[in-house]
Order: C-alpha cells, then structure tokens, then sequence
C-alpha cells in the first residue's frame, strides 16, 4: 500500500485544491443514448457514468412480477477498464450487487409504481471510469434517465457523499480521499423535501459529525438538483432528438 | 410562458386535481417531464403509452392461441383480441388496427373491431406524441398523408401504420420531424412549408373530422388506490 497522502494542505486546501465545502466539477447531460427509453450521462470529476432505462415494459421471470405494481430493478456495473485497480471481468460482484440493490431501493420509494402493475423497469447503470464517489454519482444519472423515460415520479433522487478527512467534515469525498480518510457518506435526498432515501456510512462520526455532514451534502445536494433539472430541460428545448457527445466538459458547481 | 417542469418541481401552490401531478396537502408536484402551458396544464414530453378504453390502437398479432389473438402494442402488456370479438382470422405477424374494449386493474387490455391493416409497415413514435401527431382535427396527418400519397393510420399506443404505396420516406422524415419538435410552437406551418418544398406543390393543412378519432384528454388517475376501481365487465347473459 502506497503511503498515506496528505490529505489536507497546509493552506487549508484538499489534495486536488477544493475547499473543503467544495464539489468536484459536474456535468449532466440527459438522452445520450438512442435506443434506451431514457438516458443520461453524468461526469462527476473524474467519474464517468452512463444510466440508461428501459420500461415499464414485461416483467421476467413472470416470478418476480407483482399483480399491485411494477417491480424496479437497478444493475449497477464497473467497466473492467474503470479504476486503477482491476475490476477484473465485468459482471456482477459483491459490491456492485450490493450498489444495485440500495440504488433499486432508493428509487422504489420515488416511482409512482402502481400505475403499471405486471411490469418492470429496468435502470442500467455502467461506471465507466471511476473516482470515488460513483454510487452518489449513479443515483444521480439514474434519476435523470427515469425522469427522462417519463416514467412517474414523486421526486427527482440527487445523492453527494460527505466524510471526514484529518478530523475534518468534507464534502464529495474523492477516491484517495475515501481510501485513506476516516469516513466517508453517500446520501441521497429527496429533492422536494430532502427526506433522506439512502445513508450508508464507511467508517466512524459521531452524532454530531454526522448531522454536520449531512447538513453538508443538503446544501450541495440543491446544486446537484439545480444541474439535473437543467439537463432535463435543454434536452428538449432544441430541436431533435439528440445523441451528445461523451466528452462534456464539466463545470465548477457554484 | 410555458415552461418545462420535472418530476417534483412544484406546479400549483394549493392542491389541484391535475392530470400527471400529485399533491401532499399542501402543494401539487409534477411526476413526469412535462410542459406547464399558461392555462396550468400540463402536456407529458415523455412517457409509456397508458391504455384506455375506447382508443384505437395499431399493433400486430405475435401470439395466435385457442381462444384468439395476442396482439403487440409496444406497451408493457400486449392486448387480446378474443375470437368471439372478431369474424375473420388472423396470422402470426398480421398488422391490425383495433378498439380498447376494456383494460382492467391489472392493465389486462380486451380489444375488437379489429381489422387487417395490408400492404404497409409499422412505424414507432413516442404515445405522448400522438395527439401532436394527429393535430387539431386532423390538420397534421392529413397533410403529411396528402404530401406523401400514403394511407396512414396512427394507433393511439404510438405505432403508425404507412402503406407501401407512395413516397414513405417523405412521410417517414415528417413524422420524426413531428416527434422531435412536437413540444415547440408554430409546427403546423412549418410541416406545411417543409412538405411543400419537398413535394414542389402547395400543401396546407386542412381540419377535417372523421379521418381517425380525435386527440383525447389525458388518463385520469382515480382516487384511492384498488378499492375504488370500477367493478370488472359482466359475464352476463348476452342481450339479443
């Protein structure tokens, strides 16, 4: 294991120059793909994220289907090419399993399910470079292909880790920060009335720590929203379907 | 100025009864991207073709079992076309035209009327977009079926019947014109403009009834989860 960084400067900075408030530059675009009922990519720092959804369409196996709502499955992927460690054959592991399940459980609290009963809606979810923080980053792209598919939903998910770092409260952990810091908090708002619909915790805080980084991620969280929604709207205020590059350049979030 | 709202996004600051919205009491919230227009409704940009009874459909036949037909409609569930519904046959991959006779709670879709669609090929647009598609009385379709010489037949599930006959490029590149800018003012003039240019004759549209049926209200949710549905069709004695 390679030494551990500083990871807060002596100016007061982050490794890659943030203040510790600060997110990494992010870029939403949604329908990048053509084929899928919905899409968006999400570039999150240097995350890369393509979410694309299909449904409600049939559900099978007829045995997961449900005779009161559509079932909504997520499958959440790493590229083998993602990450500086090999991810080895793509396909299902033990995290990426887990990631797809609380992804599919977040959003199953926001579909407006009972609509379309016998059914499911599939969301595709493909991490194709990774820098920390992809399952909030996800969550993200996820929500703006649902929205994009037009399926019904109560609420628009945006999800921003929170953690600790040297003893200090940091937003958006990146990944050297997430490997050698003290905590790290994916959450996930509910962006009409921030009720949290995912908190998982790596790590220790205290009480009061948590309430701060939660805190924290709210505020960034309205921004992410803000990113989203745009998203959304220019994808049909121009004239035609159109299918955007993969090379967006992302912002600094204000 | 109508605006675009996104599932969640506020659209009323009291609870209203909206087609596509919900209300917790206080506010009413959007749950599908949509366009607010200034009358305060809102018109779906995307979505999944919800049945109704009544609509005319285009789908085809992808299943022929005992007591009937299987028909696709591109929407999660796939009608059945009952064979006491219909005189003739039907084969595997047949394109049909039909009526919604009954959809129930479990979104089982029962249809008649159905009738064999020849000689043509299916194309797909988003359901949403059917009404655009259509137009006032019919101004849109019958414009693009005039310029391109094809019969064509909209299913209100978003396939289009176009006969083979014609020029079903043309009619092709309307249609997808139609469906990328169906959310943005003044189309009808510019699809008049466009097949008039193309076709080198003058093309205008012309509201006419009777063509196909006309663009219907949007699905109303019914209040109250399953208990308040309508009871199931009557397997009753059949009147003569």
């Amino acid at each position: 294991m390679a030494e551990k960084p500083k990871l807060i400067k002596d100016d007061g900075k982050r490794l890659d120059g943030r203040e510790l408030d600060e997110l990494r530059p992010v870029a939403i675009k949604a329908r990048v793909l053509n084929n899928a009922d919905g899409s968006a990519l999400v570039i999150w720092g240097k995350n890369k994220i393509v979410a694309g959804v299909y449904g409600p369409r049939e559900c099978i196996p007829r045995h997961d289907q449900s005779p009161y709502r559509a079932v909504v499955r997520c499958r959440y992927n790493m590229a083998p090419f993602c990450s500086l460690e090999e991810h080895g054959r793509s396909g299902p592991s033990r995290r990426s399993q887990e990631l797809s399940k609380v992804i599919s459980e977040a959003f199953q609290n926001v579909i407006i399910a009972e609509n379309f009963p016998k059914t499911a809606i599939d969301v595709y979810i493909d991490v194709l470079q990774s820098d920390g923080g992809t399952r909030c980053a996800a969550l993200t792209a996820a929500a703006v292909a649902i929205a994009d598919a037009g399926i019904p939903c109560k609420d628009l998910i945006c999800a921003v880790a929170a953690g600790k770092i040297e003893g200090k409260i940091v937003l958006d952990l990146s990944k050297d920060e997430d490997n050698y810091g003290q905590s790290d908090n994916p959450i996930a708002f509910a962006s009409r009335n921030d009720d949290i619909l995912l908190y998982q915790m790596d790590g220790l805080l205290t009480r009061e720590e948590a309430a701060e980084a939660v805190e924290m991620a709210r505020v960034a969280a309205k921004k992410v929203h803000e990113l989203q929604k745009k998203a959304l709207q220019e994808s049909f205020e121009k004239s035609g379907r159109i299918i955007f590059p993969i090379d967006e350049k992302p912002q600094k979030v204000q | 100025m109508a605006r675009i709202v996104v599932p969640g996004e506020a659209v009323s600051e009291k609870p209203a009864k909206m087609a596509y919205t919900y209300s917790d009491g206080k506010k009413t919230y959007a749950t599908i991207i949509s366009m607010l227009t200034d009358e305060n409704k809102l018109i779906p940009l995307q979505g999944p073709y919800e049945p109704l009874k009544d609509d005319i459909i285009v789908g085809y036949v992808n299943d022929v079992r005992f007591a009937g037909y299987s028909i696709a409609l591109g929407a999660p569930n796939s009608a059945f076309l009952a064979s006491r519904n219909t005189r003739s046959t039907f084969e595997l991959g047949n394109i049909v035209m039909a009526r919604i006779e009954s959809v129930d709670e479990v979104g089982t879709i029962d249809i008649s009327e159905a009738k064999v669609l020849e000689n043509g090929r299916i194309e797909r647009i988003s359901p949403v977009k059917v009404p655009r598609l259509i137009g006032k009385k019919n101004s849109m379709i019958s414009m693009i079926a005039d310029a391109s010489q094809c019969k064509i037949v909209v299913g209100r599930n978003g396939f289009i019947f176009i006969t083979n006959d014609g020029d079903g490029a043309l009619a092709n590149e309307a249609i997808d014109i139609v469906e990328a800018q169906a959310h943005t003012p003044g189309l009808t003039d510019r699809m008049a403009d466009f097949l008039s240019k193309k076709c080198g004759r003058e093309i205008k549209p012309r509201p006419q009834e009777n063509m196909m049926e006309m663009p219907r209200s949007p699905p109303q949710r019914r209040e109250g989860g399953y208990g308040s549905r309508p009871p199931r069709r009557e397997h009753g004695r059949r009147k003569y």
